[in-house]
């Protein structure tokens, strides 16, 4: 069945919400590395990723009671919140100062050594599946999900980067996005896989 | 409009975060509508994006960060706000909705500023419209004029992410009013449901429709007796629900 209806990470924001400041030092604890990773994978490294992860887990503090189960995992919820917040401050940056051109290749972070940072069975199990899911996908839909999921762009500008028809990148988004959810099935929290 | 492949596009393209623009709206009616269908692949689709995020290796945060987090948690309610009088206040408050639209250095609101800049204007006409609204009504003696009303603004959330509203609330009276703007009008069968979250739980506070322009005014009298820790609107049908069914489309942020 669903691991989502097993998660211990819903006893941590029950706990977070009443207020449990050790909770949230377990949440910490559990996805801080993770979140950060993805931050910095937007940001690169520096003092911004560092600023969203902690306005990150001042919002699960301050918004526990927002938190809905039935819409998704605990981690899903917090990897929205972060890239969110990473991809308002990578626009935000666009906008305010020079137009950047960014290839994927001058964002990547080296990453950790692999012992670097303590990750639980599940959360490796979860990334195993991840990237499982991601690598098979046809390489034109993979590069169109990750130019709009790592650096923000809009279809237009996909089309524009990719030099393909906005039809075809909207095809991909959607084709990759549908592939990624059947090998996802078992995170799943809409309750699509209950039958 | 019947369920279509264009719909699911839209649907995957919020789901990722890409901005929709001119699209948007039409993903809203659908939505609005009561398409199950993409409500449920919204959620999936959602969840199924964060397999990218796994393409980011895990990164060892410095370990100062920790502390620092923890040091800054705070206490997430909402302050009382002195008594004044019903105009000043409201003027106040339209005021200070200009200023976070402006200024507010919240992440979610950041997001939409650039697009809240250019409606600010027709947002600040739609509130005068609407406060001149509730000034005519007699709940401001029960809850505006109370010596302990509190406020707390909410943001629209996906698929109606410029909606906006404020709850005024009187614990005492046990009462509270919503404005709203930006909402889009439901289908006949179908009813925004205001939720009061106490103790972490969403307990229903009536429901109400909106006037064509999308503005609201509701005074509901169903506020539990505790605390109110955070408000949010869903989409529910006509009559409303005991527990919450439909998309948030409104919800308030204790962080701000």
């Amino acid at each position: 069945m669903s691991q989502t209806r097993e998660d211990p990470d819903r006893a941590l924001m029950a706990r977070i919400e009443a207020r449990d400041a050790d909770a949230l030092a377990a949440l910490y604890d559990r996805y801080g590395g993770r979140l950060l990773g993805l931050a910095q994978r937007i940001l690169g490294r520096g003092g911004e990723a560092e600023e969203v992860l902690q306005e990150v887990f001042l919002f699960a503090w301050k918004s526990a009671a927002t938190f809905d189960p039935s819409r998704g995992t605990v981690r899903t919820w917090l990897l929205i919140a972060t890239r969110s917040r990473s991809i308002d401050r990578l626009r935000s940056r666009r906008s305010s100062s020079r137009p950047e051109v960014r290839s994927l290749e001058e964002v990547t972070v080296n990453p950790a050594a692999p012992d670097d940072v303590e990750a639980s069975s599940s959360d490796r199990e979860w990334e195993s599946l991840c990237r499982a899911a991601v690598g098979d996908l046809p390489e034109d839909q993979r590069r169109a999900l990750e130019l709009a999921y790592f650096e923000g762009l809009t279809h237009q500008e996909i089309a524009a980067r990719t030099a393909t028809p906005l039809g075809t990148v909207k095809t991909r988004v959607r084709l990759g996005l549908m592939k990624l959810r059947e090998r996802m099935r078992p995170y799943l929290g809409s309750g699509s896989d209950a039958s | 409009m019947p369920h279509s492949e264009r719909h699911e596009e839209l649907v995957a393209a919020t789901a990722l975060g890409v901005p929709l623009d001119a699209d948007r709206a039409e993903l809203e009616r659908h939505l609005a509508e009561g398409c199950a269908r993409c409500e449920m692949l919204l959620v999936d689709l959602r969840e199924a994006s964060t397999a990218l995020a796994a393409e980011a290796p895990p990164v060892r945060p410095p370990d100062a960060l920790r502390g620092r987090i923890l040091s800054s948690l705070g206490p997430a309610r909402v302050p009382a706000k002195p008594a004044s009088p019903v105009f000043a206040r409201l003027l106040a408050a339209a005021a200070m909705l200009l200023l976070v639209i402006v200024g507010l250095d919240d992440a979610r609101l950041r997001r939409q500023r650039e697009e809240l800049r250019s409606q600010s204007a027709e947002l600040a006409s739609r509130l005068q419209s609407a406060e001149s609204a509730l000034a005519e009504r007699t709940l401001r003696a029960r809850v505006l004029e109370s010596d302990d009303v509190q406020m707390l603004m909410l943001g629209g959330k996906d698929p109606q992410p410029s909606a906006r509203g404020r709850v005024f609330w009187s614990p005492k009276a046990k009462r509270g009013v919503l404005v709203a703007a930006n909402l889009t009008p439901l289908p006949a069968d179908r009813q925004y449901e205001l939720w009061v979250f106490q103790k972490g739980k969403p307990v229903a506070a009536g429901v109400f429709d909106v006037d064509p322009q999308g503005r609201a005014l509701f005074e509901s009298t169903q506020f539990p007796e505790a605390e109110a820790q955070n408000f949010a609107v869903t989409i529910e049908p006509r009559g409303g629900v005991p527990a919450p069914t439909g998309p948030i489309v409104l919800v308030g942020s204790p962080a701000a």
